[in-house]
This record gives structure tokens, sequence and C-alpha cells, in this order.
């Protein structure tokens, strides 16, 4: 596609990025298809292709509004669109750029403001997020529906004390996951240990910056990243093989720390050596393969599940990884229940769900209709947000695939 | 300009969100698929109910203002381009299937549904939707009707105007016509035949009734490299002359299958020069019969290779390297323009070797996907906007290669319909009283000619200037068109 | 041509188009001096390797099957021969389609393109030769069906299909219910099908294709093969077949395949897999067309009084723009005048 970016920012780094992705884009439509938000409001302007055109006209020099904002806000960065795009166009990087413009180009109203700082801010702090979870519980019979459905019951958590294997890889406790279900990191360490992994936790790493990042708030997100590049390293000199991700979210940021942070020179090179490294748990089981099913043999059959499998967009698309976790849910005895549009976002996209509370409550109706189809006895996923945020929604069980092993 | 009367009369019929006004929100809808022609409209109607579209239809009936129709935008004839002064309307709200009969083979469905949407709602009942044009994924079936399109299996299930049974429109007049119905004929004219394919010119579509066909029991999807273009081309009359029809006929050449190779990774052969698919489809025996015969055939023919997709994923992967092909091509230039000419299978050596010619004249390089079973060729000329000049070369380029079909006994549009791209060469291919004709058909519809004006008909005097600017060449035509 | 252009040209009255005079029974009376057209006659190109056939549109349907059949192709619409003088030029202008053509489309949809000549005498080219054309109106098309209304047909290109390898009647005995449920179901599957009719009791399938598929397929669906099954599909097409030698009125019906049976009085032979009925039967016009209508589909009348009118009557707002083509391509009324509907 043609273009003709204002000169000053052509020159800038991100200004290369972006005439670069814009000029791959050759407007052919098909994003359309699998964009939830085009899905629902049927709106150019809702599309991946509608938002491209709306950052051009914006890098191009146009005086943009709020009008521009609230698409790009709408839009839940599953980037369903690049798995579509034949072209190559690496829409979830341009919409990274075209955010941090227009955050800096156009005025929110304070409301806005403030709703999206607080998030911001709040969200990555385990303890703090953790300490008012609870509050959150205790409050829950006595606040309105729309609310409550948002806040999770609680779940326990049988500690698993792993022996000493010689093989180690580094764990991501993340930062609502350990409140929302420390059942899913517990589970995880248990089959790591099972199969003579030792999954360990740096005590100083947190959030992976994704919910900072992408609010806009894009340099708190950056300290993030640095903060846990830091509490990895002396483990990936000790010799830790690989950095485990639990909930696809954070695997697919952290996979792209080596994006954000290459114009950062003291941190460049150790990002792109954390991103080399990281997996995702299904990975890390799939190339683990043998000695996993020489374990579940060994157990014996465990009780096994009717289970409708919902594969987070960070898994598919962002990570670009299907078909494993099904796998390895056949591989453990349960049955996968077939389910349609399994390329469509559950609407819960980080903080969208509270930000777009409307859109993302249909896509999650939408999405709870085709997985609850077969009627499974269970819904898996592989994401934290995906999983409090289809539980909202449905009586059916929803677990993270982990805890299934 | 539109006048400040028909927006408040739009702003009394449409609610807020389904009416944009200003600039920032208007310019993304400022081409469709062509992003070669650009214009930015007045005001875009997103309705959302069928009265809506009925009272959008007639203020500007009674205001004497232009409406241009819009699905996914999907095209690549500029059909949806925006015209100055006019209401572009977008049926793309308009998405949901009403409803689909197993029994009688039939969906009903809104205009604004995808394409492929339909062959996914119908696969619980073992049918599909057959047309399946290669941006089925998104073009819209009120798109489809409007275009007529076709894809990869035309020649054994014909396109659009072969498939739907009936249509519900509107016409300026504010009438409601069930055009077609569900029966396999109708009383009077065949009007469907001509409402299908009229890019828009005619009356809009409201509702679309579409036959069904049952899945067949197997298809297999054999690949054949050449490594020569003409030898290619030449399997594919000699498949056809032994009898066999297959259900899908695809040729692309090395630039192609380099560009589909890189999106889809289907193991197509990057060193051949050219490849096929021949995707045969029916019962089970009638299916391994064809296979045979379509191998022995391509052999014979000379391919160096010839493979049959191993399992349903592997075919899945080679249709899928062809679906994207356009696109693809993104990945070689930052633009490419698609031609759509259609010419007599035998004139294909002749016309791949003057489009070579042509592209090495015009420097441009030149990737060709060809549904070569209905001699339909798609010849992507690939450019750099950025660069001066470089899209009226490839404009020109194109003039030429549409005119070369024509002189081999072909057409200048074989699926893509007309637009505001290929008019000046419908003066190539029609002589004046044919061109006299079809403005007699639109007037009978659109006396006032509200509906898409100046799309796929050129006036008589466009013709005179195109036929006397034409023979020296050089000079840009008609300067008056919106050009980047 | 250009004689007929002429006399085109010069008449002050409307004329009558023929050619073999098969089908002068079809459509309304009308009076008006005949413009024969049967000396239009010749195949003017034909490779197989194409799949398409151009030729005048007097050439003797017999004469363009016999090439076809050849080089083992065909017209896939199986058009019916209502007598030995039938010609590609009056198949078309009546829209006739035989008992394929819900499985493989109709002569509309082989049609490519045409040459005619309009009410003024002025020659017109539409579509073209090749399989897809979108450019410009369907005109062509538009003319299929059309009775001679819009124009006068010189000359047509049709694509053409290999014929099947090898082809199989089967009969079987159940009441019309149970044929018209098994005809649609077995439309929904990959069945090689290409023929569906129901007559007193018995429901006969043509199944094509390949040899062995055409066996396989038999051997599921069971049946009992009719020794003669191209007479049978031929009579049906040609209404040679003894249920249509008699004097009571006959109907054609069009309907969707499903509509259940109709129960009106006389007898009926189905064809089209369901959705082609042909009715035998004394009853009103207007309680046909009512029952027709009632299931969305239209009756014909091919024989007896035409005092109702021949064809299912058009909503107003449609035949309006029906007056407006006729105006728009004859708009001095001088071809086949009212052969369709009074005033078209």
């Amino acid at each position: 596609m043609q273009t003709n970016l204002s000169k000053s920012f052509r020159n800038s780094s991100d200004g290369q990025e972006a005439d670069s992705i814009l000029r791959a884009c050759v407007h052919c439509g098909f994003c359309l298809a699998t964009c939830p938000t085009y899905q629902i409001l049927g709106d150019e302007l809702d599309s991946p292709r509608g938002r491209i055109y709306l950052m051009k006209q914006m890098l191009e020099g146009a005086v943009v509004t709020q009008k521009t904002l609230k698409h790009l806000d709408r839009c839940l960065t599953c980037r369903n669109c690049e798995t579509t795009c034949p072209s190559g166009v690496q829409y979830g990087k341009l919409i990274d750029i075209g955010r941090k413009f227009a955050e800096q180009n156009v005025s929110r109203p304070l409301g806005q403001k403030l709703q999206r700082k607080a998030l911001a801010k709040f969200l990555p702090q385990t303890k703090l997020f953790g300490s008012t979870l609870k509050l959150g519980r205790m409050a829950k019979p006595f606040l309105p529906d729309s609310l409550a459905n948002k806040i999770p019951s609680v779940n326990t958590v049988q500690s698993h004390l792993a022996t000493k294997h010689s093989r180690k890889m580094i764990a991501l406790a993340g930062c609502v996951q350990p409140a929302l279900a420390p059942q899913i990191n517990a589970a995880a360490t248990r089959v790591m240990d099972a199969i003579g992994i030792n999954l360990i936790t740096a005590s100083n790493a947190g959030c992976c910056g994704a919910v900072s990042f992408h609010l806009n708030f894009q340099e708190d997100g950056l300290d993030a990243m640095r903060r846990n590049i830091d509490a990895w390293w002396p483990h990936i000199e000790a010799g830790a093989e690989a950095i485990v991700m639990t909930a696809s979210g954070c695997g697919a940021t952290v996979k792209e720390y080596g994006h954000y942070l290459k114009n950062d020179p003291a941190y460049a090179e150790k990002a792109a050596r954390v991103s080399a490294l990281t997996r995702d748990l299904s990975e890390v089981l799939l190339q683990e393969e043998a000695t996993l099913r020489i374990w579940l043999a060994n157990r014996g059959p465990k009780d096994t599940r009717r289970v409708s499998f919902h594969s987070p967009c960070t898994l598919q698309h962002g990570q670009k990884i299907t078909g494993v976790v099904e796998a390895l849910l056949t591989v453990a005895g349960h049955t996968l229940l077939p389910v349609s549009e399994t390329n469509l976002c559950c609407g819960s996209a980080g903080t969208y769900s509270l930000l777009e509370p409307e859109i993302s409550t249909q896509l999650r109706d939408r999405k709870l209709g085709h997985l609850n189809q077969s009627e499974p006895e269970v819904i898996a996923t592989a994401n934290i947000g995906c999983l409090t945020h289809l539980q909202s929604g449905t009586s059916t069980s929803v677990r993270h695939w982990v805890e299934l092993l | 300009m539109i006048s400040n009367e028909v927006i408040r009369r739009l702003q009394s019929i449409l609610p807020p969100h389904c009416l944009l006004l200003v600039r920032e929100d208007l310019k993304p809808f400022e081409s469709d698929g062509l992003t070669a022609f650009r214009n930015t409209p007045d005001v875009v109607a997103l309705p959302e109910t069928e009265e809506q579209v009925r009272q959008v239809l007639a203020a500007c009936r009674e205001t004497g203002t232009p409406v241009v129709f819009r699905g996914a935008g999907t095209g690549v004839s500029g059909g949806a381009l925006p015209v100055d002064g006019a209401v572009l309307l977008a049926m793309t709200k308009f998405n949901r299937i009403l409803h689909i009969d197993p029994a009688s083979r039939t969906a009903r469905v809104q205009p604004g549904v995808r394409n492929l949407a339909i062959s996914e709602a119908a696969a619980a009942y073992g049918l599909y939707y057959a047309p399946d044009p290669s941006s089925q994924i998104a073009c819209t079936i009120g798109g489809n009707v409007a275009e007529n399109s076709g894809g990869v299996h035309c020649l054994k299930y014909g396109l659009t105007v072969h498939n739907v049974l009936s249509i519900r429109v509107l016409t300026i007049e504010g009438e409601e016509l069930v055009i077609g119905s569900e029966a396999m004929d109708s009383p009077g004219y065949d009007l469907s035949a001509l409402m299908i394919g009229s890019e828009g010119m005619l009356a809009v579509t409201l509702e679309i009734t579409v036959k069904l066909l049952p899945k067949p029991e197997r298809t297999q999807v054999v690949l054949a490299a050449f490594d020569d273009v003409e030898k290619g081309g030449a399997a594919v009359g000699a498949i056809i002359s032994g009898g066999i029809l297959p259900a899908g006929l695809e040729m692309m050449d090395k630039l192609a299958i380099e560009a589909a190779e890189a999106y889809a990774h289907a193991g197509y052969p990057l060193d051949a020069e050219a490849i096929l698919l021949v995707e045969v489809d029916g019962t089970q025996e009638e299916v391994s019969e064809d296979v045979m015969r379509v191998r022995e055939v391509l052999l014979a023919s000379g391919a160096t290779e010839v493979r049959t997709a191993r399992d349903e994923a592997e075919q899945k992967k080679f249709w899928a390297g062809r679906k994207a092909a356009f696109p693809a091509v993104g990945r070689l230039a930052p633009d490419y323009y698609c031609m759509d000419g259609t010419i007599p299978r035998k004139a294909l050596p002749a016309v791949l070797r003057r489009i070579a010619e042509l592209s090495v004249e015009y420097a441009l390089p030149v990737a060709n996907v060809f549904h070569a079973g209905d001699g339909n060729l798609h010849p992507l000329i690939l450019y750099d906007a950025n660069q001066p000049n470089a899209w009226q070369k490839a404009e020109r380029l194109g003039a030429d290669i549409l005119e070369l079909c024509v002189e081999h006994g072909g057409t200048i549009t074989g699926e893509h319909g007309v637009g505001v791209e290929k008019i000046n060469q419908m003066c190539v291919q029609f002589g004046s009283d044919e061109l006299q004709a079809f403005h007699g058909v639109k007037a009978c519809f659109d006396s006032d000619g509200l509906l898409n004006p100046g799309k796929a008909v050129p006036t008589l005097h466009r013709c005179a200037e195109y036929g006397a600017m034409h023979v020296p060449g050089g000079k840009l035509p008609f300067p008056e068109l919106p050009r980047f | 041509m250009q004689k007929i252009a002429e006399i085109i040209r010069a008449a002050q009255t409307p004329l009558r188009i023929r050619a073999g005079g098969t089908k002068d029974w079809h459509g309304e009376n009308i009076a008006g001096e005949v413009l024969d057209v049967s000396a239009n006659t010749g195949i003017v190109s034909y490779e197989p390797g194409e799949l398409v056939l151009t030729a005048r549109c007097g050439t003797p349907l017999a004469e363009i099957e016999a090439l076809l059949d050849r080089h083992g192709q065909m017209l896939a619409f199986e058009p019916p021969h209502y007598g030995t003088t039938s010609t590609l030029g009056g198949t078309l202008a009546c829209g006739l389609s035989g008992p394929r053509r819900p499985y493989t489309g109709s002569a509309r949809d082989f049609v490519l393109g045409m040459e005619i000549l309009d009410g003024n005498g002025q020659h017109l080219k539409f579509g073209g030769q090749v399989i897809k054309n979108v450019a410009g109106y369907d005109v062509s098309r538009l003319m299929v069906g059309a009775l001679g209304t819009l124009g006068v047909l010189l000359q047509a290109s049709l694509k053409v299909l290999p014929k099947p390898q090898s082809e199989m009647t089967m009969q079987f005995e159940c009441d019309e219910t149970e044929a018209l449920r098994r005809m649609n179901e077995w439309a929904g599957k990959p069945i090689p099908l290409s023929a569906g009719a129901w007559l007193s009791g018995v429901f006969t399938v043509r199944l094509s294709g390949a040899e062995s598929s055409v066996h396989a397929a038999h051997n599921k669906l069971g049946g009992e093969v009719h020794e003669h099954g191209a007479e049978f599909w031929k009579g049906l097409r040609d209404h040679s077949a003894a249920f249509f030698q008699d004097e009571v009125p006959l109907w054609r019906l069009s309907l969707p395949s499903t509509t259940p049976a109709l129960s009106l009085p006389g007898k009926q032979f189905i064809n089209w897999g369901g959705a082609e009925r042909w009715l035998k039967s004394d009853a009103p016009a207007t309680e046909i067309r009512a029952r027709a209508a009632a299931h969305v589909g239209h009756a014909t009348l091919y024989s007896g009084d035409k005092t109702a009118g021949v064809f299912q009557p058009l909503p107003d707002a449609l035949m309006k723009y029906h007056r407006r083509l006729k105006q728009q391509f004859d708009p001095r009324g001088i071809l086949n005048a009212g052969r369709m509907y009074p005033g078209l």
C-alpha cells in the first residue's frame, strides 16, 4: 500500500517500522473475516484493515480525535488477523506503535484516563491484587452481578514439594495468576517434577509487562520487562534451560521482549536471549513427550473427561502454537470435543473485559455457545485471562489444561 | 459535495453509530480491494435494518443523490469506489444466516454474510456453497451477487449466477422485487441473470437464497510441476480433451509459486516454472479412476513431477497457497495490480508469451495465477506505488494485457467485474450499439442514474475519447479520473 | 441474417418468429406475419478441447447433438425435442431443459454468448465464447426463456460437457410421498444422480458417471434396472410417453423440489427430482395456479384452453420492469408481441 508518512516520523525507529508494515498491507480485506469486533459490529473502522487505515492517516499527519482512539481501543489485540493475513502484515507491532502515537496526540476523557491508569498500575502488583481480591471475595454477596461475576471464587492449592532434579527451568509467577489461580503453577510444577525438571521461580520477577504496555503505559511495561530480565538473568547464567509460561498471554509478551527492548542498548541483547529461551508449557511438554508418556502410563488412568478446549489468541495467533495442547490432553486420555469458530477471541483480552464490557460479553457468550455445544464436563484453556472471563459466564468448570494432566 | 439537506435526512434515519460524516472516519472507506483508485466518500451509511435501507434509498431518490453500495470491500475492480456527492451504503451489518434447509438444500442469508460462512454453516448437513472466490473468507455474498463472482471451481460448478436461486432486491424507485425462486425457474424474463453481475447498478440486494450442493464423497488434488509454462498450458487442454471435468484446475507461474509458498508452506516445488493443481471430486471410485487418468495425462504432457496430496491436510495446504496467492505477492512487492482476462484455452501459450514480453517492455514483474480450466487469467503486475509513475505504468501494462485477451477472442473480465478499472476496455470489447443497449437496461431500473454512477458501462463519449487517444499512446487517459 | 434484419426494420405490424415450428403451441396464441428464421443454420465453431460450441440459431438440435456425440460431448441440459425439426434458437427462446436439469443446470446456465436482432433490426452481440465472462449486463441469458419477445436469436455460444462414461436407470415401486422424500434425500448426498421421476407408483432414477461409481451407487440404492432407460427419459423429455397422449389439459408446475404431494385432481408425472410436476388435469386454472403459488412456484399451461392465460401472472412491480425491458429492446412491439403476457 502506498504510504506518505510525515518526514520527521518516518525517520524515527517507530516510523521506519510502521512504514514497512503499512506497505506490506495490500488492502485485500481477508482480515475482516477473522476480526472479532468486525464480526460483531460490521463496521470497517472496527476491522484490522480499517484500523490500519486510521493509523496510516494518523501517522501521515492527519488530525485525529478520540474517534481514532476509540477504534484502536476496541481492538482486542488478539492478532487473529495476523494469522489470516497472506501478506504477512505485522498488525500487532503496528498497533503498538499506533496506540503509543495516539495516546501522545489525542487526549482522553478524564474518567477513561483514571480507569486505565488504575488498571495499569494496580493489576501488575501481585500482592496488592491478591489482597484486594480477598476483600472482593468477602464482599461478593453484596456486590451487583456485573461486578460479582468478575470475582472468581477461591481455589485451594495443594503444594507440591519438588524433588531435586538436575534439569531446571524458570517459571513466571505472573501478576494476577498467583492470586486468582495459584493451582495452575502448582500443577505445572507437579507435572514438570514428574518428568524430571525442576520448575523454579525468580523472586523478583512479576508481571510480564503486557498489562501496562497494552494500556499504553508503554514505559511502565518496558520497566517490568527489564525487572524480569534482571531477576531471571542469574538463573539463566546458572544454566536454566528455558523460561516456561503457564499463561499464554505472558508467553506471547515475553517472546517479544527482544523486539520491545531492541532500542535499549543495555537490555537489547539480554532481552533477545530471554525471548529465545521462552517456551509455553505445552511446547516444553511436547518436547518431553516420550518421558511424559512413560509417566502417564506408570501413573495409570486418572479421571478422564470430555473436554472442550479454548485456544487463547495469545497461544494460537500470538505464539502460533496450534494443536499442541489438544494433543497433550488426548495423550492424557481425555476426549477432545469438536468446537466451531476456534480462531475467534473469547473477549477477555487482558483488561479488555473491564474496559469494553459490552463487546467483551458478546464475544464471551458467543464463544461459550461454541464451547458448550457438545456438553463438555470441563472447558480447558491456556491463559488466566480467558479462564476467569469464560468462567464468569458459564457453570461449566473452566480450568487450565495442565490441571487436567 | 453532499448537501446538508441529505445529511439531515440521513441523520433522521440512522442512529449516530450507523452514519459516518467526518473525514477521519471516512478515509478508511476510500477504496475497496483495488487501492490504486481512491476517493474519500462524503458520507458512509451503515444501516442495521431493511427499513433503514429503504429510507436511505428514498432520501437519495428524492434528493437526486447517488448511492454506491459496498460489502466487505474486497472487490478488485473498484466497484465500490466512492463517487463524489454520493452516499456510500455499506451492507456489512446484515451478516446473519437466516435459514438453512437441508431437505431442499438451500440457504437463505443476508447480503453481508461471508461467502465461506455459508459453507461453514452448511457443513453440518454435508452440504456446501460452490462458488469460492479467492477472497471467500471475507467477501460477502451480496458482493458476490453484484459481481457474479467465480472461483476455482467454476468449470464444474459455475459462477454465482448458477448457484443463486433467488434474490430479494430493492429498486431505487422503492419497490421490493423477488427475483427467481426456490423452484428451478420462474415466470417472465430471467431477471436474475440481469441482476447478478450488475455491479450495484440496478438495485440493492436485501436477501439471497443460494443452492447448496452435497459435499463430494471424496476429493483429491494432484500437483504437477513443469519446467516450461507452455507445457503446463498444453497439459490443461489435454486433461479436458481427455473427457475429464476437474472440479478445479489451477496454474501458477514461478513468481506466484514463490509468493504463495512463502505464506502457505504448501510444499510447492520452488524450482518449477509452473505448477498445475488439479482437483477431481466425486465418488470414491470415480476419483480413483480420474486421479490415474490425470496423472497419466500430466506425465505424458511433460510434467517433471506429479504429486498426489497425501491426505486432506495436504490438499488444504495445496489450496491455501493458491487462494492466498494474490495478497501473498504483497511479500514480493509493496503493491500489485490484478488482471482478470479470460481467453480460449488454446490461446494460452501465445498470450503468456506476449505477457512475458510486455513485462520486459514495461520493466514490471508479472506473476501469473490462472484458473486454467476455464481460461481465466490473473496476471498480477507488481509495482511500488511509492515510486513516481509506477502505477501509471502498471495501469498501461494492465490495459495492454486486457486488450490482448480480447484480441485472442476472450474477454476483459472473467469474474472480477468492470468497476472503474476496466471501463475503458469495455470500449474495446463492445461496440457502441451494445453499450447503448446496456445503458438502456440500466435506464429500465434506474432512469436517473443514481446507482453506482460511472461504473461498469462507459459512456459513448468516453469511448470516443479512449479510441482517439488509444493509438498514439503515452498520454495519460482520462485526466478527470482520480489517479495515484 | 441481413434479410431478417430488413424484414424487422420494414415491419409495421407484429411478427411471429418461427424456425422448425415444433413449439407453435407454446405460449399465448398470437397473430402476426411469420418471420421465418429456419434458413439461419450452421455450426460456426466447435472445439471439443474448449468445451464451447457456437451455432446459428436455426441449426437443428439434432445436428448439434450428433456432432457433439461424435466427440463424446453433449448439451448437458438435455433439451426437449418436441419434433424432429426443433432448433437451437427455439429451445433457447423457450428456455427448455430436460430431466438432467436439476443436476447439471438449465439451458440458460450453459449460454455463454448470444447474437441477436433487436426490435429495430439492430444486430447486437453479448457475452462471448469463453466460460467465464462478466463484462456488461448478462443480456444473453436474459434472452433465454424470453420467447423471442426481446430479440430474434441469431447465434449462440454454449458450454458443452463430456458425456458420462456410463448411465443406468433403475426403478422402485413406491408412492408419491416416498418418492419425493427419496429424491430430495439422495440429492443431498454424493450420489451421481442425473434424473429423478415418478409416475403412478413407480419411482425412476438415472445415475451417470464413471462406470464403477454408477455400479457402486446402484449397489447402494438398489432398484430394478430399466432395460430401456434411455427411451424412458426421452419419452418424458419429449412428451412422447403415453402419459402425455390424451386431450386432457397439460400443466407444468415448477415448484421447490421438497413441495409435498399436491393432491390436485388428475394425474401427475413428476420430473426434476420433484421440482417439475407435469399435471394432466381438468381443474380450473385458478385452482392450479393458487396451489402452485402457495408453494412459491408457478404453473404454465402446455395444452388446453388458453383463455385464463398460459403463464402465471406476475406481480405488478415485476411486470412494470418487464414492460420497460420490452420497450427497450423492442420499442415498436414487433417481436412475438403478446406471446408471453399481453403487452410484452
